[in-house]
């Protein structure tokens, strides 16, 4: 599991005044879980994509347990998310064509480290999030389905952060109940740090922490009140 | 990452198809284009690699070796009988032997020749034996009649309306192998019995001969007289004594003759020879100078088809980057899914670098393919027609195509894996 801490981070982008993301000073402990909140145009995808290395800010320190990845290489971001990070989307970016199995495993196998013990774990991962077809080919399940594949294809690695960007958002109440549930058994039993980008009530509810987002900062963070209270 | 690529072309399975037949659509065009050439090359020099020396009367080299070599029906200027008669004598001369067309025969045409020409172009006889008499007849590997068959000859060709000989029936005493030369579709008679079906040649017909200004040289000349000169010929018709003894020591006064093709005995004598029969009555050539002059315009020929061919691949080559660009933008987010679960940025590249590579490769392959069996059926055709055997097949020199069009397509598919290589996982999702 990984702690997060960020000091000054700034992300602006050519043609804009201000940033669209600015964090004087946020901490995240291992293996906490938190949801992070706002409305559109808060700057909640690009915290997404600062903390998950996809992105390198402007200015300012994104450290995970003492790396800070906003130094790294491009190609060396890319080798650290794919030891560390599990992502899970909202549009689920799984690959038509391909069975549910392949698709937890495409990544490993795209890094070369899917070796045996993986393989096994992938099926093993399949079953515990309910599908009982691995070789079900991704174009005919349902959208619940499709994020339980999801799911387990970001926790495969048992990676050190797990990041969900609206992991509810398309699915109907039922799913997203089960995909809620799921998430957080699973970081769980991996021992994840857990971020959620999220508009669920419900699930955030069920969350240790509320960030909340609005025009690029954080503008409220349930875990400061309570200190301060 | 195999799995994905085959997955990925399963799903796009029809725009992978596209891609592949316009690939070897492309490729095959060249590829027939060189081929066909490179055969008709090969072709024609060993089918006129037994003749070392034509002569004929002075007029168009190239038409004389078409006429008397690759037999193709075309009026010739006749030289004068004394040609072949002194021809006949010289020391310097191996063998030399007369044709004369203007005949054929469903289809085939009829060459007057000696057993001289047949004994040392052709070794021995797929069946039966050589004509010994004026009604007999040899035909070339090609010709569907059996021993034995009947040939009533047709002045000309049945297509240009040429008329059937009356009472002139030759019969095929034997069949030749083959030789992969127009000379297999060939039916060979006596140059005797030709000149006499013709009206020339007998005693009794020498005065009409001499009546007639130049009549030799026309009643003679090839098949191809037209119908015009067919009708003038008719008057001329004589008839074959189909048991006489075929006569082949030729004396001053023989009928006019089209070609006489010659064996010099040595090369020092060959030269001599063109040299002495190139004057203002007689034109002497070497059969394979001729063709080297033809392959240089076929040569030009090629040029330009295969700048067309060139151009087309060229446009298609375009075409597909530019596809393969849309593609690629389009499938920007699937990229950037990738990068963003940790796919290395080389194997995002190596994934679109091989995928187009693999289509292109494949569709080299298959033009390749179609390219030979296009050829083939071009070579087949023109055998059937010409009796020429054209040698279609890839040379060391069409392997090294193979590899320099692979690795220029290489090179090509590269654009789009870069352009997927520096694409942004970020800016790749927010698309």
């Amino acid at each position: 599991m990984l702690s997060l801490r960020i000091d000054n981070l700034a992300m602006s982008f050519p043609g804009l005044n201000s940033p669209v993301l600015q964090v004087d000073f946020l901490t995240i402990a291992a293996g906490e879980r938190v949801a992070v909140t706002g409305g559109s145009g808060s700057g909640k995808s690009t915290f997404i994509n600062v903390i998950t290395g996809l992105e390198r800010p402007t200015s300012g320190k994104v450290v995970w347990s003492g790396e800070d990845v906003a130094r790294l290489s491009e190609t060396a971001r890319d080798r650290w998310r794919a030891e560390h990070v599990g992502l899970v989307m909202q549009d689920f970016h799984l690959f038509p064509g391909l069975s549910a199995v392949e698709n937890v495993l495409l990544p490993a196998r795209l890094a070369r480290v899917a070796d045996a013990a993986l393989i096994a774990r992938a099926h093993d991962l399949l079953k515990s999030v309910g599908l009982s077809r691995p070789g079900q080919k991704i174009e005919t399940m349902s959208r619940g389905e499709m994020q339980r594949v999801a799911i387990a294809r970001a926790v495969l690695r048992k990676p050190g952060v797990i990041v969900a960007d609206e992991p509810t958002a398309s699915l109907d109440v039922e799913a997203g109940e089960t995909v809620g549930r799921l998430l957080l058994d699973m970081s769980g039993e991996t021992g994840s740090t857990l971020i959620v980008v999220s508009h669920d009530q419900r699930l955030i509810d069920r969350l240790d922490r509320r960030i909340t987002l609005g025009a690029g900062r954080i503008i409220s963070d349930s875990f400061r009140e309570e200190v301060a209270a | 990452m195999i799995r994905f690529i085959a997955a990925d072309l399963r799903r796009l399975w029809l725009g992978a198809v596209v891609v592949v037949l316009l690939v070897a659509l492309a490729t095959a065009l060249g590829v027939t284009v060189t081929l066909q050439e490179r055969a008709l090359r090969l072709g024609s020099a060993r089918a006129a690699d037994k003749f070392d020396l034509v002569i004929g009367a002075a007029g168009s080299e190239t038409q004389l070796v078409l006429s008397s070599i690759f037999l193709q029906p075309a009026p010739l200027p006749l030289m004068p009988g004394e040609v072949l008669a002194k021809l006949s004598k010289d020391p310097r001369v191996a063998w030399v032997a007369p044709v004369g067309f203007g005949d054929s025969f469903a289809g085939y045409p009829l060459v007057g020749t000696t057993r001289a020409l047949i004994g040392s172009t052709v070794s021995g006889f797929a069946s039966g034996r050589m004509f010994e008499k004026e009604g007999e007849a040899v035909v070339g590997a090609a010709v569907k009649l059996p021993v034995g068959a009947e040939i009533k000859p047709v002045h000309g060709t049945a297509a240009m309306g040429g008329e059937t000989h009356a009472g002139v029936v030759y019969h095929v005493t034997g069949k030749l192998p083959p030789t992969g030369t127009p000379w297999d579709r060939a039916i060979l008679v006596p140059i005797q019995a030709v000149w006499h079906v013709h009206g020339l040649g007998h005693d009794h017909e020498h005065e009409d001969e001499e009546h007639h200004e130049g009549g030799a040289a026309q009643v003679t000349q090839a098949a191809a007289a037209t119908d015009e000169h067919a009708d003038e010929d008719h008057g001329h018709h004589g008839s074959i004594d189909a048991d006489a003894a075929i006569d082949e020591n030729f004396a001053a006064d023989a009928p006019g003759l089209p070609a006489v093709l010659v064996k010099p005995k040595t090369i020092a004598d060959a030269y001599k020879l063109r040299q002495e029969y190139r004057n203002g009555n007689t034109l002497a050539v070497f059969p394979g100078e001729v063709l080297t002059s033809l392959y240089a315009t076929l040569g030009d020929a090629k040029m330009v088809l295969s700048a067309v061919a060139a151009g087309s691949q060229g446009l298609v080559a375009a075409a597909l980057v530019l596809v393969t660009v849309t593609h690629i933008g389009q499938r920007r987010r699937q990229i950037g899914a990738l990068r963003a679960f940790g796919a290395p940025r080389l194997s995002v590249f190596a994934i679109v670098w091989f995928e187009l590579f693999l289509l292109v490769a494949l569709g080299i392959g298959l033009g390749f393919l179609t390219g030979l069996a296009a050829a083939q059926m071009i070579a087949n055709a023109f055998t059937a027609k010409s009796g020429i055997i054209l040698p279609v097949g890839f040379t060391g020199e069409d392997w090294r195509m193979v590899l320099i069009l692979l690795a220029a397509s290489a090179v090509l598919s590269a654009v789009p894996a870069i352009l997927a290589y520096r694409q942004s996982p970020a800016a790749a999702l927010r698309a």
